[in-house]
């Protein structure tokens, strides 16, 4: 299913730092790894994804380093430092609750005041 | 549209503005186009559809580089640079105006050379701020050799004034901050690069005690060794943070310590410490300069020359218009000028400091602090030279000294490429780097077709965050 671009936009620093939540990788295994976590319903284009993570390790957000990859080839590894675990939370906690109350209202089960 | 990977590169770069960022920014593109056109290639297409499927997969390079152009740009340091030349000038005014009254002695210092000792401080300071420091980094070697060349023919070629070197002096200045591109180089290599990090101290400090110039190889001392346990505090050599800040600490105590017992025994260091407690012993030799110093010190005013009622006070206090001007600017000037002077180059320095370790880049924040300590230390001293606690001889970074000035305004222009070059820097992959970790992780599967459920244990041991080795069983 094609999902609206602006929809996904905003969120896209957060799905790319909860994918370095459990081991560093380089840009090309995050989105592999988002397409396969999202059932192909996230296919963020490398193009988005670089900018992006040069943006979160100018914040501090993340560190990159020189690793190898598979056959020795040496790739960009990306590493979630201590404040982008902060942010990664905040950030969670912030989507939780507007998915919550998207949830409700799509239910019709929120009653506004 | 771009067809190939070359092209499609090319068109990426030729957004980017900032050309040095261009080749670091692009190589990780790169990487991922020959990744994603070997997936295709297994695929079984044929090669050029596969890179023309790489390069559409990968979105409109226009787009992508502007985007790469508004997070990879220089940050200029237009403060920091206007708060250096405006010390750098109140120093020189000072001196100029401060001697003036010594020009029938020649001891005043020339406004002519002042300014021109300003120009070329100037233009050292804006050239050091534009180069590419991470060029020092990457020819460590060949900088290290470079310095040491140029002392050695400082040594040879320079005229020797009042039994030194004159020139070797400025040189030696610089030996903190190349040994700090030394140590970088030695980085990860183990015991081995340890070693190295120690040894390349000793043809430095060895230029600096045949000049002779003590202070420069105290300022080199105190700087390599504060840089190698800083190293130490990030595994530098990849042996472990205990043992390097074991090893740095104990070679540092051990060279202090010997040093220190040679001047003990032959009761140099005996006789520095009498000179600083009681100089009146010696009035007319060891004490000299600092009863002088005391007496000018203590008929001087918070605002406002002081009551100087012996001979011509030119005349009788050593190096005043040099080494001693800060006793001079509080014997002409008073007591809250000298404070105000000396906040305003302790300001300067601390501001430095704290983008230092704002730094994550560790190449730029070792070169950084090896200038900042180089400096800091020499404020330290001069001040204490100046109260009359004679220890070094030692000039007032950017206050007194027309080519010291010059000298010091270029490493601080380093320091400034350093924050500069931030962005870029790290793209070199010089951040910090995760150390080792093993992980266990159990996982279940189930298989859709017999219904049987499949468990995997997988041990992952990665260094550094690569994966080094992976074993897995199931059962």
């Amino acid at each position: 299913m094609e999902i609206d671009k602006s929809l996904v936009s905003g969120s896209m620093a957060l799905l790319v730092m909860k994918l370095l939540e459990d081991g560093d990788k380089y840009g090309y295994q995050m989105i592999e790894e988002l397409k396969r976590r999202s059932d192909d319903t996230f296919h963020l284009k490398a193009g988005t994804l670089y900018p992006l993570l040069h943006g979160l390790e100018e914040k501090g957000l993340v560190t990159a380093y020189e690793g190898e990859a598979a056959a020795g080839k040496p790739r960009r590894y990306y590493h979630l430092t201590k404040a982008g675990s902060a942010a990664l939370r905040e950030k969670e906690e912030s989507w939780n609750t507007y998915a919550r109350a998207v949830g409700r209202v799509l239910k019709g089960g929120a009653c506004f005041g | 549209m771009a067809e190939t990977i070359r092209e499609y590169l090319d068109t990426v770069q030729e957004q980017i503005r900032w050309k040095r960022a261009r080749p670091v920014v692009v190589r990780e593109l790169e990487q991922h186009l020959a990744d994603q056109r070997d997936a295709f290639l297994e695929e079984g297409t044929t090669p050029e559809t596969a890179e023309r499927m790489a390069v559409e997969e990968m979105g409109d390079p226009v787009t992508v580089g502007t985007e790469l152009d508004r997070v990879h740009r220089p940050t200029p340091q237009w403060g920091l640079l206007a708060a250096v030349i405006a010390l750098a000038l109140l120093g020189g005014v000072l001196r100029v105006w401060l001697t003036a009254s010594a020009a029938e002695y020649y001891e005043n210092v020339d406004p002519f050379r002042t300014a021109v000792a300003l120009a070329l401080g100037t233009a050292c300071l804006v050239g050091a701020y534009l180069l590419d420091y991470t060029w020092l980094v990457r020819h460590a070697a060949g900088v290290y050799i470079g310095a040491l060349v140029l002392g050695a023919l400082s040594l040879w070629l320079a005229p020797n004034i009042n039994g030194a070197s004159y020139y070797t002096r400025y040189v030696v200045l610089l030996y903190p901050t190349v040994y700090a591109v030394w140590l970088y180089h030695c980085r990860g290599k183990g015991w081995k690069g340890f070693f190295l990090a120690i040894l390349g101290g000793v043809p430095l400090a060895a230029v600096g005690l045949l000049a002779p110039y003590s202070t420069g190889v105290l300022l080199l001392l105190l700087t390599g060794f504060v840089l190698l346990l800083t190293a130490a505090g990030t595994d530098w050599f990849g042996v472990g943070r205990g043992k390097t800040a074991a090893a740095a600490a104990g070679t540092a105590a051990a060279f202090i310590g010997s040093v220190a017992w040679m001047f003990w025994k032959h009761g140099l260091f005996q006789h520095r410490l009498l000179m600083l407690q009681h100089p009146e012993l010696e009035p007319m030799s060891g004490g000299y300069q600092a009863m002088t110093v005391r007496k000018a010190l203590s008929v001087s005013q918070w605002l406002g020359q002081g009551n100087w009622n012996e001979a011509t006070y030119e005349l009788t206090v050593p190096d005043w218009n040099h080494d001693f001007l800060l006793t001079t600017v509080v014997y002409k000037l008073g007591w809250l000028p000298f404070l105000l002077l000396v906040l305003a180059v302790a300001g300067l320095l601390l501001w430095l400091l704290r983008k230092c370790l704002r730094q994550r880049n560790q190449a730029g924040r070792l070169v950084a602090l090896s200038v900042i300590l180089t400096l800091g230390l020499q404020v330290v001293f001069s001040v204490l030279l100046n109260l009359g606690y004679v220890l070094f001889s030692v000039s007032v970074p950017l206050v007194s000294g027309n080519l010291h000035m010059a000298v010091t305004m270029g490493l601080i222009g380093l320091t400034l490429s350093v924050f500069r070059e931030d962005s870029v820097a790290r793209m070199y992959g010089t951040a910090h780097q995760p150390v080792s970790r093993i992980k266990l992780s159990f996982q279940k599967e189930e298989n859709v077709q017999n219904g049987s459920h499949v468990l995997g244990i997988s041990l992952i041991i990665s260094r550094n965050g690569t994966k080094a080795a992976e074993d897995s069983s199931l059962s």
